[in-house]
């Protein structure tokens, strides 16, 4: 990563970290009124990160905006901040401008759609394309963190050309990393804690058993931060290298949950503890998108293909970081 | 403290080592592209002296030794290159592995030069093969207790003990061997030092020791009163644990550590063929996603490594998961396999997969285990 972006980078954390307190977490989750939050980090101009400088936008590409998802997910940012900022950079690469105060997520077809109960609108997927709809979340939040199972959308108000397909394989990409940037603070917590209580006369973290289960947690957080990257090098998403950061993502939520809570104990699950806003979000994620499971498929498929000749060739053509030259 | 993706910048071969890898296949197709599979899951551990000599006549037996000493002088990125195409195909490297993974790097940073002229050339060639002798019966993960002892004499050392599990010391030419100069065991870290112990001398005896796999790769190496000269001492006296601390960097991030069932997997999916079942292609996807970001982090290590920079508790994280994946594999094939009992499997693929089920138990052993990796990850997160 070049200086600039370090800049742009050290820049947004500091932004986020300043607006996106916890107690602003929690209330957008319970009155599901983003308006004020959304006004200042809209005002930021982050949004059009991706959005073509002739088209009044920075004109970045996909790696530049990787470790800023993930530090939209380090601090559980509870609006669709990312997905905002990648559907108007797809609709704008063709022309067309999302309103300017539309909060919007991509919407395949998926188990639960995060962020849904906020939503002003979505990109759908129809015969001709991918369409900007108005749009509402529908069914319950069931977890607590303003999403939804479904959407009622209404009329179109832009269309781009693309598929279901496309409009699947980025709302995974956007999950995964947002994923690997709430289980890298899950970590953090999981260190400050493990380094604070202490049972038995000694701080929880100078127990063995607890540092090997520390150790395999900062392993799975790391093995998903770098499947992400990847999936955001390159100027496009590629389904292979997102099927592999959504499939790890998934995977490696349920130990990073797991251990990251058992070493808090019952703290951890509390209201009041911060714990549980990520950990409630990844559980979200992993119903998202497609699970482990889905992808895990796909990426078996596209392994089997005809022009594979062994598994080291197909990971060094399709999952290798690609240079935008 | 903590460890993130910022310690594993993003990286690529490049295309000098990329334009390396097709003559490499090429090589490899013709000197053992007719083993059968369930040979070739040996991997690493394939002793082949032939192939190992016409690798080297082909200059890619410790191909970043300078050319001065007798190698080609190329990059740690090619050495990635060449040895991804050496592991995927499964071809019997053992027999120069060590010397070119790690006495070749170890002398080019400590020895002297006598010793880099008078060593790297025959590595080089393919004639001189190298063992490891660090383990002891009662020292394995507590490296630091060996008791195997040098002492001085007038004009060299004399030295005494015994190392375990050497693998391939009954057909190497030198052990590189850490063992305690000064003080006792409870001085630990220091008083080690590291030395090149020529197998031929008076007083070695090397006894193999079987695997419940049938194979004997392994080794109980006994000295007993063996004169070394004096400059058989690789780098400095007392510093032996820093140097051998420095050797497992390497010894930890390459593609071994998630390549050594690679030839199962493969045969595996090749059985499947295009069009698997959903829950077979499933296996076969969680398993390359699993992967997948180990070898990105492998090729970020190469570029550490070639920056000059040591990244031992990275290598550590690598090596603990690459070998659970390794580890996985057989279990998810063998899960597979035997999910429809009234299908006939390949018979070279339950060679193979016999084989690999049972040898992988090892695989998160050798190099260092994974409660101690694990420990050293606690260690670079601030828990120790
Ligand atoms: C195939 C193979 C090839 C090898 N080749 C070589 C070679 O060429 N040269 C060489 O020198 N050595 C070699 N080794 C030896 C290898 O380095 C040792 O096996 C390894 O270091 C572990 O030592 P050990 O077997 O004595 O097990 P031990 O150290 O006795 O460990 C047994 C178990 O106890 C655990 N344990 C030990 N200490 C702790 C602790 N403090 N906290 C928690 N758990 C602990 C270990 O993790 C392990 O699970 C080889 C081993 C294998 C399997």
């Amino acid at each position: 990563m070049n200086d600039d972006n370090n800049i742009l980078v050290d820049g947004f954390r500091r932004l986020i970290a300043d607006t996106v307190t916890p107690a602003r977490v929690r209330e957008v989750e319970e009155t599901l009124s983003p308006a004020s939050l959304w006004e200042a980090l809209h005002a930021s101009g982050f949004l059009d990160m991706l959005v073509p400088e002739d088209a009044g936008g920075a004109g970045l590409m996909l790696p530049d905006i990787f470790p800023l998802l993930l530090v939209l997910g380090e601090y559980a940012v509870p609006v669709p901040f990312a997905e905002t900022m990648v559907a108007r950079g797809m609709l704008s690469a063709r022309g067309v401008s999302a309103p300017e105060d539309a909060l919007i997520v991509l919407a395949p077809a998926s188990a639960t759609l995060p962020f849904g109960k906020l939503v002003t609108h979505a990109l759908v997927a129809r015969d001709d394309g991918l369409h900007l709809v108005e749009a509402q979340g529908k069914g319950d939040d069931i977890f607590g963190a303003a999403g939804a199972l479904g959407l009622t959308s209404g009329a179109s108000v832009g269309r781009v050309p693309g598929s279901s397909d496309d409009l699947m394989i980025g709302a995974a990409a956007v999950a995964s990393a947002q994923m690997a940037g709430a289980m890298s603070r899950m970590l953090e917590m999981t260190l400050r804690h493990a380094g604070e209580r202490a049972q038995f006369g000694r701080p929880l973290g100078k127990f063995q058993a607890i540092q090997q289960q520390i150790a395999v947690l900062a392993e799975q957080v790391i093995s998903c931060q770098v499947a992400a990257r990847t999936a955001f090098s390159g100027t496009s998403f590629d389904p292979v290298r997102v099927a592999a950061a959504k499939c790890r993502a998934g995977e490696a939520s349920n130990l990073v949950c797991g251990i990251s809570h058992a070493v808090h104990g019952a703290i951890g699950a509390t209201a009041e503890f911060d714990l549980q806003l990520y950990s409630r979000r990844l559980k979200q994620w992993q119903l998202a998108f497609g699970s482990q499971q889905y992808w895990a498929t796909r990426l078996g498929m596209a392994r089997a293909a005809p022009g594979n000749p062994n598994t080291a060739d197909f990971l060094r053509r399709n999952l290798a970081w690609e240079i935008v030259s | 403290m903590t460890l993130s993706v910022e310690n594993f910048p993003a990286a690529v071969l490049p295309p000098h080592a990329e334009a390396l890898r097709q003559e490499v296949k090429a090589f490899i197709a013709e000197h053992a592209g007719a083993l059968p599979a369930h040979q070739r899951a040996r991997s690493w551990s394939g002793f082949d002296v032939g192939f190992s000599r016409a690798l080297a006549a082909r200059g890619w037996v410790g191909l970043t030794v300078p050319v001065e000493y007798g190698g080609p002088g190329l990059d740690p990125y090619c050495r990635f290159v060449l040895v991804e195409e050496l592991l995927a195909a499964g071809a019997p490297v053992a027999a120069h592995w060590i010397g070119d993974r790690q006495s070749a790097p170890l002398l080019l940073h400590y020895g002297t030069e006598e010793q880099r002229r008078t060593f790297l050339p025959g590595i080089c060639k393919g004639e001189l093969f190298f063992c490891i002798g660090m383990s002891e019966p009662n020292s394995g993960s507590d490296l630091a207790s060996v008791r195997t002892r040098a002492e001085k004499t007038e004009g060299g050392w004399r030295l005494n003990g015994q190392k375990i599990w050497t693998t391939y010391a009954h057909k190497s030419h030198y052990m590189i061997a850490l063992v305690r100069t000064s003080g006792t065991s409870e001085d630990r870290q220091n008083g080690l030092s590291q030395f090149l112990v020529d197998l031929s001398l008076p007083g070695v005896t090397v006894n193999p020791i079987a695997l419940g796999t049938g194979d004997a790769d392994f080794n109980e190496v006994f000295f007993e009163d063996v004169l070394l000269p004096a400059d058989s001492l690789v780098g400095e006296e007392g510093n032996g644990w820093k140097q051998v601390n420095a050797e497992l960097a390497f010894e930890r991030s390459g593609p071994e550590r998630i390549y050594s069932s690679l030839v199962l997997l493969d045969l595996w999916a090749q059985l499947l063929g295009p069009t698997p079942d959903p829950a077979d292609a499933a296996r076969l996807g969680k398993l390359v996603a699993r992967l997948a970001p180990l070898r990105e982090m492998s090729v970020s290590m190469t570029a550490l490594l070639a920056a000059g920079k040591s990244p031992l508790t990275e290598a550590a994280l690598f090596k603990d998961m690459g070998t659970e994946v390794e580890q996985q594999i057989p279990e998810e094939i063998a899960d597979a396999v035997a999910a429809r009992p009234d299908f006939v499997p390949d018979a070279e693929l339950m060679r193979t997969l016999a084989y690999i089920m049972q040898a992988s138990h090892v695989f998160s052993l050798r190099g260092g285990t994974r409660e101690i990796l694990r420990g050293m990850i606690a260690r670079g997160l601030g828990l120790r």
